[in-house]
């Protein structure tokens, strides 16, 4: 794996995809499009997991490695760096249901790594930062909708 | 199957139990008016659109 310095590592977000009992349906789109952003320097992709959690709410970790023919994700595989701890399966498995699988993605946004690395170094520190759930996007177009509505 | 041996006794990375957020995937793609709702959050993010701000 390529060194990052510090100062130029890029905002590093995760994500937990669930897929219910019965419902994956794992065509090869999902690997391209990681691929993808990956060649594209868009994303480093840092740790991939894949957790099961049985109906009894038992856990099992599964590492990308374990999975017979990667395909074009063996590139990806070799490039890891393992950041996620044994804890840290537990704590993401928390948001799985029962009986459902899911890939755990964790990722540096190279993309962002340059704004970063000049906010800081403009003496900026990030104070907050999240992501906008569409829903809520939806809900404050749907009130001012219903306001203007109301309005008229 | 195990985990690497990397993975175990160290710090995690998480620090907490992660809560079930929405299904956003869902949220917008079945229901009654799929295309719809993609587009009006679309057009909300689109820049120019220009809704008014109240602070």
């Amino acid at each position: 794996m390529t060194q990052t310095p510090l100062d130029e590592l890029g905002p590093v977000d995760y994500v937990v995809v669930e897929f219910p009992a019965g419902e994956s349906n794992f065509d090869g789109e999902m690997a391209k499009e990681l691929l993808a952003l990956s060649d594209a320097g868009t994303i480093r992709v840092i740790d991939i997991l894949i957790l099961t959690k049985d109906a009894d709410g038992s856990i099992e970790a599964m590492e990308l490695s374990d999975i017979e023919n990667l395909g074009p994700l063996q590139q990806l595989e070799a490039e890891l760096a393992e950041l996620l701890a044994e804890e840290d399966v537990a704590h993401l498995a928390a948001a799985m249901d029962p009986g459902s699988t899911a890939g755990v993605l964790i990722w540096e946004n190279l993309w962002a790594a340059p704004f970063a690395s000049a906010a800081r170094r403009a003496g900026g520190q990030l104070i907050a930062d999240g992501r906008i759930p569409i829903q809520a996007i939806l809900a404050s177009i749907q009130a001012d909708d219903n306001e203007t509505t109301q309005g008229e | 199957m195990p985990l690497r041996a990397a993975r175990v006794g160290r710090v995690g990375v998480i620090g907490h139990p992660v809560a079930k957020t929405a299904v956003v995937a869902k949220a917008v793609s079945p229901g009654p008016s799929p295309v719809a709702k993609t587009a009006v959050v679309a057009a909300a993010v689109t820049p120019g659109r220009g809704r008014r701000r109240r602070i």
